[in-house]
């Protein structure tokens, strides 16, 4: 693998993924107090505990962003076989009380959930599964694509969805196969038949545990539902948003994060976000997220490496599909599940692996073609290198058979 | 380079778009989304989180206390306040069994609850709010609350408490669950007492504990009640009250009311019935007759009584003497029923203002009725002995007095399309077809005794605000020539007579000492029959009087209800009750001898 020669990453990521992080960590204290209310832990516990779980994403970014791609690659069997080990630790592990799911791996006083690391494991391990494919030309393949990526759906669907009974982290994986797969080329009709698998599971899943159904029903009656247990959390995360109005109630003056809006901190701070910053915050945080996977979009475009490609695509499958269904819920378009909002919720382990699957991305951001990053950038660059003072030839791949296919295509 | 690679080259970047529209339009539609709820729908959310955040609090007002005089002019307190507590749940904040089963371990023990029995309550579905503990102490409360459970809290409520047990209970009445004043003083004062309870409008955290500064918070404090000194006197209160419930035994009573009254200011000095309740366990109480102040609230034909206020008037009008003597036809026919005394005593014969009392003469009653007319019953007398009757005495309308449920009683309008007015009035001036409570019988004999002025009948001698300052309730004087002076001097010797009377006719309990002046009247009230006519061998037993030494100095009035005596009620019923009342003031020194 030859990515070609290294040019400047784009510090952008780093840019929009700090200022995502400062949000959390500024809501999380903002809320300190009702914190205390509710869990009867000091909101400096909080804030403490979330700046140290960013000092530890800033060490996995930069591994990640540091060790190339290429020994990921090679590696990515064994990372595969640890996040299956952490997951079977996690299920045999006795539970907290607290939090009965069977989706903490616990060493003393440090925990983690396995799922980050699954998340984080498959998608550099899918990305290899499809390049290879690809390079082989056997992604149109009933046994050698289709079968294992049906097989790993079963596992997925058995461990996540069923042992685990976490339905928002499954989402997120299957989000992540379907949309390398589909990037990947593999074919429609076999995607579709896919996505009619998918929808069985789904349903299955909500005939037989019972509270998801009834999320489902509060889900679509939101405000009838307010007083049941079910519908509660969908009920006051949109009482928070809406009555944030446009400009919102303003910092530290969260009224819904005093027991009102449950899990205020984790997986409905957007929610507790959108009462405080109104409108006005909410769009631009919204906006914020999709500047990141625009980012990363561009980054994607201009690789000529498919591996590297599709792990992008995974990442921001990953990323995007996360923020997608935890806002989703918060605003009411999605039913509720419990996920976190990537960089701003309260939670080391889904911040360091995050970040990790950031590090990877900005790597990758030195290895692009053309460092059209922007149009804006690209035409600065341009007027740059017209004008001469642009020392050195960027983003050309050395790959001579990248070479050809860009050439061909430029024919 | 396979054309594979090309291919997917080719393919992926068309695909990487389609996804990136995918994520766009995603995006879009949340921010739709978030503009419906931010902008279009703000106020729904604005009001549906104001709905539960925004919580409105009474914060009870401190309720009053009642003291009476206890001599010497000091007070004693009656009836106290104590503040105790009610244990809630918030079951929603209670997420599981082992959760309510380790609140219910924790606080069970502090107030000698079943924790199996919490842990059930705690479980209560669909509610916000469950009872887990009545009337817990202070300690207590505190006690649970500084476990910080959330959901779980403590309101504060007041409870009476009566350190003279059940004294003066149906004076006093009793405050109800609601903290509203039932009965008695209790609730002719509930308002005063009661007091403004104070509010606060704050934006609340789930548990309900308002958050600090915030702009819609409003406080508006209590205002705590009034405090109240009785004019009643607590050693002649109690001794009244021994006296009632001995003679309601003696005299196989079924209800005994007395009254002792300063005629002078309208004071009650001492008001009783019995039987009674102990205001405590009021809830205990199965007949809530019993919870009435008869004394007040119940009126009746008081019988011969009355001539007090016939004899008066007639004094008053100037067509009598105290010495004027008449013959006296031991009966009359008035629309063709016949009017005669209850005891006939010789027959036709001369008698005299103080032979009518003495000898309760209803035909002389009645000849007094005639001398305030033409010298029969006729539309002038009628009309003159209504005047005095509502207008002087101010009968047939409610005193006035601070207590629940008081009976205005009943006097006939002159005017009533009655063909036997007459007969009616006639028997008005002994008693009969005129009802009257003990109350409004104490305070005209007051206005006649004292000279002319009908004081309104008070039970508060003070009002003690609550910054401490305290107001004395001034006399309300309603009426002011009620009779004339010299009337109500006449009165003293003639009721005066009656008590010597009786005590010569071998009543020897009605032996006063010499340096005392005591007067009265008897009366024996038949019953009304409904349907017309009057029982045969039930009377009601009444008697009005007055203690004094230089002066008249206390106006006793007794009401004995269906006395199962062996002779007349008023004699055998109504006036021991009134001797040993009279015998308790002069004995204890309550009254000033001459």
């Amino acid at each position: 693998m030859d990515l070609g020669r290294k040019h400047q990453p784009d510090y952008w990521i780093i840019v929009i993924c700090s200022i995502l992080l400062a949000v959390g960590v500024v809501i999380i204290y903002a809320i300190g107090p009702a914190l205390k209310v509710t869990t009867n832990l000091s909101g400096s516990y909080y804030t403490s505990r979330q700046i140290l779980a960013i000092v530890l994403s800033i060490v996995a970014f930069t591994l990640t962003a540091k060790i190339p791609i290429s020994k990921w690659r090679q590696y990515s069997k064994w990372l595969v076989v640890f996040a299956l080990g952490a997951t079977f630790l996690a299920i045999i592990l006795p539970v907290n009380p607290a939090y009965p799911a069977h989706r903490w791996v616990r060493f003393g006083s440090i925990s983690f959930q396995s799922i980050e690391l699954v998340k984080f494991a498959a998608v550099i391990w899918l990305a290899g599964f499809f390049a290879r494919a690809i390079k082989n030309n056997t992604i149109k393949d009933f046994g050698k694509t289709y079968k294992p990526l049906l097989i790993l759906l079963l596992i997925t669907g058995v461990l996540i969805a069923g042992v685990q009974s976490d339905l928002g982290s499954t989402a997120v994986l299957i989000a992540m196969m379907v949309i390398m797969a589909f990037v990947a080329g593999f074919p429609l009709k076999r995607i579709f038949a896919l996505g009619g698998v998918i929808v069985i599971l789904l349903i299955l899943a909500i005939i037989i545990f019972p509270y998801r159904r009834a999320r489902i029903e509060s889900y679509l009656h939101p405000s009838s539902n307010c007083s049941s247990a079910s519908g509660y959390q969908a009920c006051q995360a949109l009482i928070a948003v809406g009555s944030g109005g446009i400009f919102g109630l303003g910092l530290g003056h969260s009224v819904q994060a005093y027991g009102y809006e449950p899990e205020a901190s984790n997986d409905s701070i957007f929610a507790i976000y959108a009462e405080t910053f109104g409108f006005i915050g909410s769009v631009a945080l919204v906006g914020l997220f999709l500047a990141l996977f625009n980012r990363f979009k561009n980054v994607a475009e201009n690789i000529d490496d498919e591996f590297s490609q599709l792990l992008i695509i995974g990442i921001i499958a990953w990323l995007g599909t996360q923020t997608l269904i935890n806002v989703g819920a918060m605003v009411g378009i999605l039913p509720l599940k419990g996920i976190t909002l990537p960089f701003v919720s309260y939670g080391g382990t889904s911040i360091v692996f995050s970040a990790g699957a950031v590090g990877l991305v900005f790597q990758l951001s030195g290895y692009t073609k053309r460092n059209s990053l922007s149009q804006n950038d690209n035409n600065k660059r341009r007027i740059a290198y017209e004008g001469g003072t642009y020392g050195r030839r960027i983003g050309r791949s050395r790959n001579p058979d990248l070479s050809n296919s860009q050439e061909l295509e430029e024919k | 380079m396979s054309n594979n690679l090309i291919d997917f080259q080719k393919m992926s970047k068309k695909r990487i778009h389609i996804m990136y529209s995918f994520l766009v339009i995603f995006v879009a539609i949340i921010i739709i989304q978030l503009f419906l709820l931010q902008i279009i729908n703000y106020n729904t959310y604005k009001n549906a989180a104001l709905k539960s955040q925004l919580k409105q609090y009474q914060i009870p007002a401190e309720r009053g206390l009642i003291y009476i005089e206890g001599g010497n002019g000091s007070q004693v307190p009656i009836v106290l306040d104590q503040k105790l507590y009610t244990l809630y749940a918030d079951p929603s904040f209670i997420k599981s069994n082992a959760a309510a089963n380790k609140i219910a371990k924790k606080i069970a023990p502090i107030f000698n609850a079943n924790p199996g029995q919490l842990t059930s309550l705690m479980e209560t579905k669909n509610t916000r709010y469950i009872v887990l503990g009545n009337k817990l102490s202070q300690a207590q409360s505190q006690k649970i609350l500084s476990y910080q459970i959330p959901g779980i809290g403590t309101q504060g409520q007041d409870y009476r408490v009566y350190p003279e047990g059940q004294l003066a209970a149906q004076v006093l009445g009793f405050v109800n669950q609601n903290g509203v004043g039932e009965y008695g003083i209790e609730q002719a004062m509930n308002k005063q007492l009661a007091g403004t309870p104070g509010q606060v409008k704050a934006v609340t955290d789930a548990s309900g504990v308002p958050l600090a500064a915030n702009s819609k918070n409003v406080e508006i404090a209590p205002k705590n009640g009034d405090s109240l000194v009785l004019t009643l006197n607590l050693g002649m209160q109690s001794q009244l009250e021994k006296i009632l419930a001995k003679e309601y035994t003696a005299t196989k009573s079924q209800g005994l009311s007395a009254i002792v009254m300063n005629p002078y200011n309208g004071h009650i000095k001492a008001m009783a019935n019995f039987p009674t309740f102990n205001p405590a366990n009021y809830q205990d109480v199965s007949n809530q007759k019993i919870f009435q102040n008869a004394a007040v609230d119940d009126d009746i034909e008081p019988g011969s009584t009355m001539k007090i206020m016939t004899t008066a008037a007639a004094l008053n009008l100037g067509v009598i003497k105290p010495n004027t003597s008449f013959y006296d036809p031991a009966q009359w026919t008035i629309d063709g029923f016949t009017i005669h005394d209850i005891k006939i005593d010789g027959g036709a014969r001369e008698q005299n203002i103080q032979s009518i009392l003495a000898l309760s003469l209803n035909t002389g009653a009645t000849w007094m009725l005639m001398q305030m007319g033409g010298g029969q019953i006729d539309r002038q007398g009628i009309n003159n002995w209504y005047e005095y009757m509502v207008n002087h005495y101010r009968l047939g309308q409610v005193t006035g007095i601070e207590q629940g449920y008081e009976a205005p009683g009943f006097v006939p309008p002159p005017n009533m399309a009655d063909p036997s007015i007459d007969l009616r009035y006639a028997n008005t001036s002994f008693g009969q077809g005129v009802q009257l409570t003990a109350l409004q019988m104490a305070a005209a004999d007051s206005s006649i005794l004292n000279g002319g002025t009908y004081y309104k009948p008070t039970l508060i001698a003070k009002t003690i605000y609550p910054n401490g300052q305290t107001k004395v309730n001034p006399p309300k004087v309603l009426e002011r020539n009620v009779v004339k002076p010299v009337v109500g001097q006449e009165m003293v010797p003639l009721m005066e007579g009656v008590v010597k009377a009786y005590l010569y006719g071998g009543f020897s309990f009605m032996n006063f000492p010499s340096n005392y002046i005591v007067g009265g009247k008897t009366g024996t009230a038949q019953l009304a029959q409904p349907g017309g006519g009057y029982y045969k061998n039930i009377f009601n037993g009444t008697y009005a009087g007055f203690v004094g030494g230089k002066n008249v100095q206390y106006v006793v009035v007794v009401y004995n209800i269906k006395p199962a005596v062996p002779g007349y009620a008023g004699s055998y019923g109504a006036q021991p009750v009134f001797a040993d009342i009279v015998h308790m003031l002069i004995n204890q020194g309550y009254v000033t001898p001459r």
